[in-house]
């Protein structure tokens, strides 16, 4: 697409051109008929002076040279005559060696004939009776500095054109510019809006972009009940699903059972099944994904509770530190980057032997997770299979644990690439990678 | 040890009375989060197991009102709501300790002793341990220098109880509260004979009777 304000200048442009040549043009064209056809006048007269010039003389007719213009005896001056008259042709003397044609039909002639010195010439010709003879008289007129002034006007008006058009593309992509403000802001708020350092559009904009506006804002807040409600939605059926399952886990774990231990094993086997299943499926219809919430993950406000809480659940004095730039927010939905930390976080927690950190930092493309633990770590050819697996790193500790599972389902979700690699700590090192959202991070 | 448990699946409630029971834990039962908020401030539990999703109040609205009323019970939130987020606004709230549904019954076990051992600045111990006894939880026997000697139901509560409670002074009626639940009849002369058994085991000087003020844990330095 072109930008607006392109689009606009070469409409305006084509126009004033086409409207300015033709206007130049027709006026140019207007104003050459109208001294035209003074010049027809003007050339009548003449020729009926010179018909009044004709006498009767003693040797036939002949011309009264008192009579007619001086004009007509000075070389090249501009006025010229020819008489055809019986089998003879009186040419003035003014065109000194030049022919001028007769002309075919009588009036003014339609294009310029060529005269002495590379003049153009106006034609008349008038046709008269006199002394009982056919008489036909053609003027001309130089018409040369009339076509030459009109040279000179076209040329003034063309620049003038070309003047006034650069003033007004100017003025006008300057009005445009001032008009397409509130636009250009409505394109930052939305590239703010993807980056996460906003959570609606301004509604103080002009009527024409209210209901854009109002749209989107109401679509964000769609989005953001929409997601509300159906975790919520889940929240029950997993609360429905899970409670007699723990009813049922505990009813394995019974002494009755303990004198059939295949039965109470398979009993076991099964619900830790079915336990997995839902977990990770409800974990997974849980996520935001792709879609552009309001509540967005601000570090400073969500790590602290995050590593309290860890802290609290592996109550064995670990090290544990973050680090991000000050004021960094995560253009992604909250929940599911507390899901994906907690988890990679926690797994870290329960293989390390003292100390694990968390890493935010911002790349060129997008964002950098990495989290370090100083357990035993995994060996690299190990490393495949369990993403492979996309399974469970937690199997030997006891307890919660979705392992990679859930935080695969987040990384593919958001297009992030995760690789396992050897950690300055001594032990396991998990690499996120998150591209940046949108077009637009500025 | 006496213990709330705020349940309202009926049935996963009378599994974990019954567990916990076996454990050697009273155990006072309620379903509805009304009732929790005013009996779990006003009784002297030790430890308060709290499922979130409950009728007449939500179970974050009742730890919320106990920790503002200055309630410093230890409170494990034991739910199905299980997102990271979640969690961390449990122990926001005040919680101590999070154990998502469905769980084992031993991990339950597991957390709600070391929440005991945490509550009472015994943390880091695998096993409990005051003043040279080992108390084996999941036995329920207890070891002196390597040599362990069974107990009777009744006697594992009363010394569990004891040695979370070491070299504290302790009256018949604060023990009889915190060893029996709400419903059973309370008679300070069975802890009387519950005592003299342990003392029969243990040694006499394993506990010291106060006159007129009650018994109190001197293990077995004592």
């Amino acid at each position: 697409m072109i930008a607006l304000q392109h689009r606009l200048s070469l409409g305006l442009v084509a126009v004033l051109l086409v409207v300015g040549l033709i206007f130049a043009q027709g006026s140019l064209w207007l104003f050459d008929l109208g001294l035209r056809r003074y010049l027809q006048n003007y050339l009548r007269e003449e020729a009926e002076a010179l018909l009044i010039a004709m006498v009767r003389g003693p040797q036939g007719l002949q011309l009264d040279e008192q009579r007619i213009g001086p004009g007509y005896q000075r070389p090249l001056s501009g006025h010229y005559f020819r008489i055809d008259f019986d089998d003879r042709v009186w040419r003035s003397r003014s065109l000194w060696d030049h022919t001028l044609p007769r002309p075919e039909a009588a009036g003014l002639q339609e294009g310029l004939s060529d005269g002495p010195s590379d003049q153009h010439l106006l034609v008349y010709r008038a046709d008269y009776r006199r002394f009982g003879r056919e008489l036909s008289i053609s003027v001309a007129h130089d018409y040369t500095p009339v076509l030459d002034s009109f040279r000179r006007l076209r040329q003034l008006i063309l620049w003038l054109g070309a003047g006034a058009l650069l003033l007004i593309v100017l003025l006008q992509r300057w009005t445009v510019h001032r008009a397409l403000r509130p636009l250009e802001s409505a394109r930052q708020q939305i590239a703010q809006l993807q980056s996460g350092q906003r959570g609606e559009l301004d509604r103080d904009v002009p009527p024409e972009l209210e209901p854009l506006v109002a749209q989107i804002n109401h679509l964000l807040a769609h989005t953001e009940s929409t997601l509300k409600r159906s975790r919520n939605a889940l929240g029950n059926l997993g609360h429905a699903l899970k409670t007699p399952l723990a009813v049922l886990l505990s009813l394995a774990n019974r002494e009755e059972l303990q004198a059939h231990p295949d039965l109470q094993a398979r009993l076991q086997e099964q619900l830790a099944q079915i336990e997995q299943l839902l977990a990770r499926e409800l974990g997974r219809a849980r996520l935001a994904g792709e879609a552009l919430p309001k509540a967005r993950f601000d570090c400073a406000a969500e790590l602290p509770g995050l590593f309290e809480t860890l802290a609290m659940i592996h109550d064995r004095n670990l090290d544990l530190r973050w680090q991000a730039p000050p004021g960094l927010r995560l253009p992604w939905d909250r929940e599911d980057l507390l899901e994906l930390l907690g988890n990679l976080l926690d797994n870290a927690c329960k293989w390390a032997r003292g100390q694990v950190t968390l890493d935010i930092e911002p790349v060129e493309t997008g964002f950098q997770l990495t989290i370090d633990d100083d357990g035993p770590g995994i060996a690299a050819e190990a490393r495949e299979q369990v993403l492979d697996r996309g399974s469970r790193l937690d199997e030997q500790v006891p307890g919660h644990g979705l392992g990679l599972g859930i935080v695969r389902d987040i990384v593919d979700a958001w297009a992030g690439s995760l690789a396992l690699e050897e950690s300055p700590l001594g032990g396991l090192r998990v690499r996120i990678l998150l591209p940046a959202r949108g077009p637009d991070v500025r | 040890m006496r213990l709330l448990l705020v349940e309202d699946h009926v049935p996963l409630a009378d599994e974990l009375v019954a567990g916990l029971g076996r454990q050697g834990y009273a155990v006072d039962w309620l379903a509805d989060g009304r009732d929790a908020a005013y009996q779990g401030a006003c009784e002297p539990y030790d430890l308060i197991i709290l499922d979130l999703g409950l009728p007449g109040k939500p179970g974050l609205e009742v730890l919320r009102e106990w920790r503002a009323g200055g309630l410093t019970t230890p409170v494990l939130i034991l739910t199905a709501r299980d997102s990271w987020a979640e969690r961390i606004e449990g122990l926001k709230t005040g919680a101590d300790d999070y154990l998502s549904k469905p769980f084992h019954p031993e991990e339950l076990n597991l957390r709600i002793q070391a929440l005991l051992r945490r509550a009472h600045g015994l943390a880091n111990q695998p096993q409990l341990e005051a003043a040279g006894l080992q108390l084996d939880e999941a036995r329920q026997c207890v070891g002196r220098n390597g040599e362990w000697i069974e107990l009777t139901a009744a006697e594992f509560r009363l010394l569990r109880y004891f040695m979370l409670h070491p070299g504290q002074l302790l009256s018949k009626t604060h023990l009889a509260e915190h060893l029996y639940d709400g419903e059973k009849e309370r008679d300070s002369n069975v802890i009387e004979v519950h005592v003299n058994r342990l003392r029969g085991k243990l040694g006499r000087e394993v506990i010291e009777t106060r006159r007129g003020q009650g018994y109190r844990y001197n293990g077995a330095g004592g």
